[in-house]
């Protein structure tokens, strides 16, 4: 399961705000062999330096876009340096990086272009059961909406190969990328996997977490998106 | 008359506005022109307007044309929502490429 020596591999962590969660992740990340790029969403905690020192390649953007838009410039600086399989990772702590193996693995093993992480088919840890229906509420409106048979639509550990990658053109900044990154692989035709993986919550994760509420804006940016060109 | 002139006359500059927008948002547009035209019709045919706002049971013809003209209103304040996001996008663009090009140079 570990990654061939000659693999350009780059795990993407986009962070904003994240100062009190970020070095551990990028040591987790980068003492498991892999090399950690941390786009910087214009946090003003302190996090890029910790995320620079803790040994990530840093990417700073000079204001706050978003997540999604973090993770697309997280995943063309990776294609720029000829990655040949690109991993997404969150920057709160829920992510382990002994799971990349497995999705990584995966891309080779089923042939595919994605390998998606799901909690639901692996474990949880401390997850409140509002937030699980919550997310089995929107990967429900996700297989309704994108054809996908997926199990976990919001899960932002996943793995894809330079192929895959190159069919992602995130335009939404914000929550509802992990929605639009679902609807271009389906619009791709590549092959997809799902692999179980284990997201851990803790009280500092789930604040930073989707409410109901946040589920809505994401259906309205989903909604607008389609308005115009 | 004079009141019919000027609805007549912002009523035009919707349409042209909403033509405007056609190439960006096709269905803002449309529904804007669409909008705009039902509002000219019962501008100049106000009879009209009452007796279908006594089909739909609104009341009066000046109430139906009331809430075209809100629809309207609303189709405006989406279509600048739209306009927002684009603007959004060029300079998500833009950041992306200034944070792209300060990460090479420290290399």
């Amino acid at each position: 399961m570990s990654m061939p020596p000659q693999s350009n591999m780059w795990v993407v962590i986009a962070a904003y705000n994240e100062a009190a969660a970020i070095a551990d992740v990028v040591a987790d990340v980068t003492a498991a062999g892999y090399r950690a790029v941390v786009v910087d969403d214009g946090s003003r905690d302190g996090t890029a330096e910790l995320a620079k020192s803790a040994g990530a390649a840093l990417v700073r953007h000079p204001i706050n876009l978003g997540q999604g838009a973090a993770l697309q410039t997280g995943i063309e600086y990776a294609l720029a340096r000829g990655a040949d399989t690109i991993v997404t990772f969150d920057a709160d702590g829920q992510h382990r990086a002994a799971d990349i193996a497995g999705l990584v693995d995966a891309l080779a093993r089923h042939n595919a272009d994605f390998a998606l992480g799901s909690r639901f088919l692996g474990t949880t840890v401390n997850m409140p059961s509002s937030r699980r229906w919550l997310l089995k509420a929107a990967s429900w409106f996700t297989r309704a909406t994108t054809g996908l048979s997926i199990t976990d639509s919001h899960n932002g550990l996943r793995a894809m190969t330079r192929r895959g990658a190159s069919h992602i053109q995130l335009r939404q900044n914000r929550m509802a990328h992990a929605s639009e990154i679902l609807h271009q692989i389906a619009s791709s035709d590549l092959k997809y996997v799902e692999i179980p993986v284990t997201i851990h919550y803790s009280a500092y994760s789930l604040a930073k977490g989707q409410t109901l509420f946040d589920a809505l804006l994401i259906v309205l940016d989903l909604f607008a998106r389609r308005l115009h060109r | 008359m004079i009141a019919q002139l000027f609805l007549t006359a912002m009523l035009c500059a919707v349409m042209l506005y909403a033509s405007t927008t056609y190439r960006q948002a096709p269905v803002i547009g449309l529904i804007a022109v669409i909008a705009a035209c039902w509002g000219l019709y019962f501008v100049w045919l106000p009879s009209h307007a009452t007796q279908l706002a006594a089909l739909v049971g609104i009341g009066r013809g000046v109430d139906l044309i009331l809430y075209v003209w809100v629809v309207i209103s609303l189709i405006m304040l989406l279509n600048l929502h739209l306009k927002l996001r684009a603007q959004m996008e060029l300079i998500t663009r833009l950041a992306r490429k200034i944070a792209l090009a300060e990460a090479s140079q420290e290399k």
